[in-house]
C-alpha cells in the first residue's frame, strides 16, 4: 500500500440541476503524476476548484496529507492553500498580465515572506531586505529552470500564451508545492512543442518531489507522462489505473474516445 | 397619523423624480449595457437651458473675418410650455451627439472604463452648463415653477401643490408610456431581446446601433425632463447639485440591477421617501445632531442592499473580472513614467550621463548639479523674489498631488475604483478641527488625529466594498462620499477655525510643513509600491483568484490598500484645513472626489509620475492663473479642457499621460510579434535542460 497524498471522498457539487460532481471518490497515490482525462463537462475542472477552494462541495471531503498530519480542505480558505502545500495552474494561463515575470514570481512567494508586513517594508529592516534577497534569488532560479532568463523583464501581457504557460509553471515551482494542480498545461502550445513539454513536466515534479495532479485533452501527452490515469464522465470516476488498461476500457472508449481508438 | 401622512407629499414627490431618472438610466442601460454616470451632467444641462429661455436671454455670436463682419444678437423668451418642446429637443440632439461622438467609441471596453469616461463627461457636462449658463444659483420662481405652488386639494389636512401632483403625474405617465413601447413596439421588443442576449440579438438582425441612438435619445429626453422638474421643486438649485441628486437616480437604477424597470422604480421611491422621514423625524426635532441623517440612512440602505447580492441585482449584469483600464494602466516601465518618477527620474539620468573619459568632468558636474539645483528651487522656491501669488497655489499643488496619491493607491495599484476619496479629505479636515477646537490638542497632534480618524472610517466603506467590484463598487463608493459629505462638510462652518502656532503660520512656513509631509507620503507610497504589500495591491487588481490561488487574502490586502489611501488622502484634508484656517465645504465633496479621479485618470494613475503631472498640470497652472488674472471672471475652462481631454486620452490610451511613450512604442511594434516562435525556442532550451539533467 503506497501513502496516499490527496483522498478525495464522496465529494458532490451540483449546479442548479446538473450534478457537477456525483460523488467522486479518489485517492491520490504520493509522488506520482496523475492524469485526469473526459470529454467536457465531465467534472475535471470543477474538481480543481474544489480543490482549490473556489467552489464548496455540498457533501464530501478532501483529505490533505500535511507534514502536521491530515487536513480536510473543504473546511480551509482558499489562500490557505499555498501554505499547505498546494499548487495550481488555470485553464487560460491567467497571471498577473501586467507585471513583469520577476514581479510574478516575486509576487506568488507572497506567503513565505515572514518579515515583510506593512510597517517592516516601508522601513525596510534588515529582515524584510532578507526576504526581498530571497524571493529575488528563488524567482531568477525558477525562470532558469523553464528557460525563461531572458524575458523576465518583460510583462506578461506581452507574451505569448505558451510563454505564460511556462511563466505560470515557474510560478508553481517557486512556492515549491507538494501537491501540484495542472489545468491543461498544454492548451496553447503548438502541437510540436506539447512534445518537449512531458520531460520538463516531469522534471519539475522530480525536482519538487511532489505529487502531480494534471487534467489534459492531449492524449499521447498524459498517456506517456502519467503514472496512473483517471477517467471521468458526467461528474463521476469512471475507472482508473495504469495508462494502458484506462486506454482500453471499454466504457471510456464509449465516453469519451469514440469507437474508433 | 397625521404626521406621518404630512411627510407623504414631498417624499413621494422626490420620490418620483428619482424613480423617473433611475428608469431613464434603466433603458439606457438595457439597450447599451452602458452605466450612465454622465446622466446628471445631461440633465443639469438640459435644466439650465430651459429656465435660460424661459428667464429670457440674449444671444451674441461675432462674426470677423477679413472684409466680414456680422452680428446677430437673437433675445429668446418663452413661456414655460413654449420652451419645453424646445429643451426637449435639445436632450434629445444631446442624447445623440453624446452616443454618437463619445460612447461609441467606447461601446466594447470594460465596465470600469465606461464608467470612468461617463463621469468625467458629466463632469465636461456640467462645466460646459456653468461656462455657458453661468456659476450663480438658478432660483425658479413661483411665475416659471413647472405647476403652480398653490395648493390643489388637500389630503388628511395637508396641503399638495399642483406642483407636487403635476410631478408625480408626468413619472406616472412616462412610466406608462415606457411600458407601452416595451410591451407594443417591435423596439421595445428589440431592446428586451437584445439585453437577455445581445449577440443572439445581432444575429436576428436587431441593429445594435439603432437601438443605442434610440435608447440614449429617450434616455436623455428622460433626464431632461426630470432636471427641468427637480430644478422646480428644490426652488434654488446649482448645476453640482443637480448631479448630487441625479446620484441618487443612479443608487435607486442600481438597486434594480440596472435591468428591472419596477424595482429601480420602486428604490426611487422608497429613497424619496426614507429622506423625507428622517427629515421630519430625526433632522426636525435635532438638526445639528441629525445633520445629513437623510442622505446616510437611505444611501446606506442602498450600500447594504448592494452588500448582500442578491441575485437581481448581479443577473443582468455583464461580467468581466478583468479590470480592464487598470490592469493596462499599472505597469510602470515606460519611459516617460520613469522620467517623471522622481526616484525612477534620478536613476534614468543618472545612467544617462557619462562620466567617464573625456567628459567625465562635465558628466560629474550635470549628473549632481542638474538634480541639486531642482531640489535647491524646491527647497528655496518661497524665499526667492517671486509674485506674492506664487506661494499659495503650490501649497496647493502639493495638497492636489496627495489627493492623486491617494487614488493612485486604491484605483491604479489595488484597481478598485473609489469615488470615496473627497470623503477622507472631509474626515481628515474634521478631525483637525475636532482636535484642535473640541479637544484643544496642541499643533501635531491634530493633523495626526485626522490621519488616524481616516483608520476606522476607511474599514467601515472598506468592508462593504470587499463584497463587490467594478460598477457596484463605484457606486457604493459614491453613494458613501454622498451621504459622507453631507454628514461631515455642514457641522463646520466659517466660525470653526484652525490655525498653525504664530511661528508656522504664514504661506512660506506653510510650504515647507506641507512639502515635507507630502514627500514623507511619497516615499511611504513608493517603499510599499516596490515591496510585497505593493505586489499584493497588484495581484488583487490583475486576477483575484490567482492571487488567492497564491495564498494572497483578498480581505487584508483590500482593507490595507484602503486604509493606507484614505490615510493619504486624510492628511491631504488635515494640511488643506491648516492651509484654509478652517473646512471649506468645497474641498472634500463627491464632485471634487470625481474632478480629481478624472485629473488622476489623465496624468496616469498607475505610477508615481502621474500625481507629480496631475499636481503641476491641474493644480499648480489653474491655481496661478487664478491668483494672476482678477479672481472675479470665474471661468470653466480649465475643467472643461481637462474633463475633455480625459475622453481623448481615454479613446487613444487607457494608459494616460504618464505611460503615453509606452503606449508609442507599443503601436510601433504591433507588426513584429515574434512571441510565438519565442516559445519554441524556450521550450526547445527548457527540454534541453532537462535532458542534460536526466543525462
Amino acid at each position: 500500500m503506497t501513502d496516499v497524498a490527496l483522498s478525495i471522498q464522496d465529494v458532490q457539487l451540483a449546479f442548479g440541476g446538473v450534478r457537477a460532481l456525483d460523488g467522486v471518490t479518489y485517492d491520490v497515490p504520493a509522488g506520482q503524476i496523475v492524469g485526469i482525462i473526459g470529454p467536457n463537462g465531465a467534472g475535471k475542472t470543477t474538481l480543481f476548484d474544489t480543490i482549490s477552494g473556489f467552489r464548496k462541495p455540498d457533501r464530501g471531503s478532501i483529505i490533505l496529507s500535511t507534514p502536521n498530519g491530515p487536513v480536510d480542505l473543504v473546511r480551509e480558505q482558499p489562500w490557505r492553500r499555498t501554505a499547505l502545500g498546494v499548487g495550481r495552474t488555470f485553464q487560460n494561463a491567467r497571471l498577473f498580465r501586467s507585471l513583469s515575470l520577476r514581479d510574478i514570481l516575486r509576487t506568488v512567494q507572497h506567503d513565505s515572506m515572514k518579515h515583510s508586513g506593512l510597517l517592516r517594508s516601508v522601513l525596510g529592516t534588515r529582515g524584510a531586505r532578507a526576504d526581498e534577497a530571497m524571493v529575488s534569488r528563488n524567482a531568477d532560479e525558477a525562470l532558469e529552470l523553464v528557460g525563461l532568463a531572458r524575458h523576465a523583464d518583460k510583462p506578461a501581457q506581452e507574451l505569448s500564451t505558451g510563454m505564460l504557460r511556462l511563466c505560470e509553471l515557474a510560478a508553481v515551482i517557486s512556492v515549491k508545492p507538494k501537491l501540484l494542480l495542472l489545468d491543461e498545461p498544454s492548451s496553447g502550445i503548438a502541437q510540436a512543442e506539447t512534445e518537449a513539454l512531458a520531460p520538463l513536466l516531469r522534471r519539475v515534479a522530480e525536482h519538487l518531489g511532489a505529487t502531480m495532479l494534471l487534467i489534459e485533452h492531449d492524449m499521447p501527452m498524459i498517456m506517456n507522462l502519467s503514472d496512473t490515469i483517471v477517467a471521468m464522465a458526467a461528474g463521476k470516476v469512471v475507472t482508473y489505473g495504469a495508462p494502458a488498461d484506462v486506454r482500453n476500457h471499454p466504457e471510456v472508449l464509449t465516453s469519451y474516445l469514440g469507437q474508433s481508438v | 397619523m397625521t404626521e406621518f401622512l404630512s411627510t407623504l407629499p414631498g417624499g413621494l414627490v422626490t420620490g418620483a423624480v428619482y424613480a423617473l431618472l433611475a428608469m431613464g438610466l434603466v433603458l439606457i442601460y438595457k439597450a447599451t449595457r452602458i452605466p450612465n454616470f454622465a446622466y446628471g451632467g445631461m440633465a443639469t444641462f438640459v435644466a439650465f437651458f430651459h429656465y435660460d429661455i424661459v428667464n429670457g436671454r440674449t444671444y451674441g455670436f461675432h462674426f470677423n473675418a477679413l472684409f466680414v463682419h456680422a452680428n446677430w444678437h437673437p433675445t429668446i423668451h418663452l413661456s414655460f410650455w413654449a420652451a419645453v418642446p424646445v429643451s426637449l429637443a435639445l436632450a434629445a440632439a444631446l442624447g445623440w451627439v453624446v452616443e454618437r461622438f463619445v460612447i461609441r467609441p467606447f461601446a466594447r471596453m470594460s465596465t470600469v472604463t465606461l464608467t470612468v469616461v461617463t463621469l468625467g463627461l458629466g463632469l465636461l457636462l456640467s462645466a460646459i452648463t456653468q461656462q455657458l449658463f453661468g456659476a450663480n444659483d438658478l432660483i425658479v420662481s413661483n411665475k416659471n415653477a413647472i405647476f403652480s405652488r398653490t395648493p390643489a386639494f388637500a389630503i388628511g389636512g395637508v396641503n399638495v401643490s399642483y406642483e407636487r401632483a403635476g410631478v408625480i403625474g408626468i413619472v406616472a405617465a412616462f412610466a406608462l408610456l415606457t411600458y407601452a413601447f416595451f410591451r407594443y413596439t417591435s423596439t421595445g421588443l428589440a431592446i428586451r431581446a437584445s439585453a437577455t442576449d445581445p449577440d443572439v440579438a445581432s444575429l436576428l438582425g436587431v441593429s445594435s446601433k439603432r437601438l443605442a441612438v434610440v435608447s440614449w435619445v429617450g434616455g436623455s429626453m428622460a433626464a431632461g425632463i426630470a432636471g427641468i422638474a427637480l430644478a422646480s421643486l428644490v426652488v434654488s438649485s446649482n448645476p453640482n447639485l443637480l448631479s448630487l441628486l441625479s446620484f441618487k437616480g443612479f443608487a435607486a437604477a442600481i438597486v434594480g440591477g440596472l435591468v428591472s424597470f419596477p424595482i429601480a422604480a420602486f428604490a426611487g421611491f422608497a429613497i424619496g421617501i426614507g429622506e423625507e422621514l428622517a427629515r421630519h423625524y430625526l433632522v426636525g426635532h435635532n438638526a445639528s445632531l441629525w445633520q445629513g441623517a437623510p442622505e446616510v440612512l437611505t444611501l446606506g440602505a442602498v450600500i447594504v442592499t448592494l452588500a448582500a447580492r442578491p441575485k437581481w441585482i448581479f443577473r443582468g449584469l455583464r461580467d468581466d473580472e478583468d479590470s480592464g483600464l487598470l490592469s493596462r494602466v499599472g505597469a510602470t516601465d515606460s519611459r516617460l513614467a520613469r522620467a517623471i518618477d522622481p526616484v525612477e527620474a534620478y536613476r534614468a539620468f543618472r545612467a544617462a550621463v557619462p562620466t567617464a573619459g573625456v567628459f567625465g568632468r562635465f558628466g560629474k558636474v550635470v549628473r549632481y548639479g542638474v538634480p541639486g539645483v531642482l531640489l535647491l528651487f524646491t527647497l528655496v522656491f518661497p524665499m526667492l523674489p517671486l509674485p506674492s501669488f506664487w506661494t499659495l497655489p503650490a501649497n496647493f499643488a502639493l495638497i492636489y498631488l496627495l489627493i492623486v496619491l491617494s487614488f493612485v493607491v486604491v484605483v491604479g495599484w489595488l484597481g478598485q475604483i473609489s469615488v470615496a476619496q473627497g470623503a477622507f479629505v472631509a474626515v481628515g479636515g474634521a478631525g483637525v478641527a475636532i482636535c484642535a477646537n473640541n479637544l484643544n490638542l496642541p499643533f501635531p497632534l491634530p493633523l495626526i488625529g485626522g490621519v488616524l480618524l481616516s483608520i476606522p472610517v476607511s474599514i467601515l466603506i472598506g468592508l462593504p466594498a470587499l463584497r463587490l467590484r467594478g460598477l457596484h463598487l463605484a457606486v457604493a463608493t459614491l453613494a458613501f462620499g454622498l451621504a459622507a459629505e453631507r454628514a461631515i462638510l455642514p457641522r463646520f462652518n466659517a466660525s470653526n477655525r484652525v490655525a498653525l502656532p504664530d511661528s508656522l503660520n504664514t504661506d512660506g512656513a506653510r510650504y515647507y510643513l506641507i512639502l515635507v509631509l507630502t514627500a514623507f507620503a511619497v516615499l511611504i507610497a513608493w517603499r510599499i509600491s516596490k515591496s510585497r504589500v505593493g505586489r499584493s495591491f497588484y495581484a488583487i487588481r490583475d486576477s483575484e483568484t490567482v492571487a488567492t490561488a497564491y495564498g494572497i487574502r483578498p480581505v487584508r490586502v483590500k482593507l490595507t490598500g484602503f486604509v493606507v489611501s484614505g490615510a493619504i488622502s486624510a492628511l491631504a484634508g488635515g494640511l488643506l484645513a491648516y492651509q484654509l484656517g478652517g473646512v471649506n465645504s468645497q474641498y472634500g465633496s463627491v464632485f471634487f472626489s470625481i474632478t480629481w479621479l478624472t485629473y488622476a485618470v489623465v496624468a496616469g494613475i498607475g505610477s508615481l509620475g502621474g500625481p507629480v503631472i496631475a499636481a503641476l498640470l491641474f493644480g499648480l497652472y489653474p491655481e496661478l492663473t487664478k491668483g494672476a488674472v482678477n479672481a472675479t471672471s470665474i471661468s470653466f475652462i480649465p475643467e472643461i479642457v481637462a474633463a475633455a481631454l480625459l475622453l481623448v486620452i481615454m479613446m487613444i490610451n487607457p494608459g494616460g499621460l504618464a505611460s503615453m511613450s509606452r503606449f508609442i512604442r507599443s503601436r510601433a511594434s504591433a507588426h513584429e510579434d515574434a512571441a510565438t516562435d519565442e516559445t519554441g525556442a524556450s521550450l526547445a532550451l527548457a527540454a534541453a535542460d532537462a535532458d542534460e539533467a536526466a543525462a
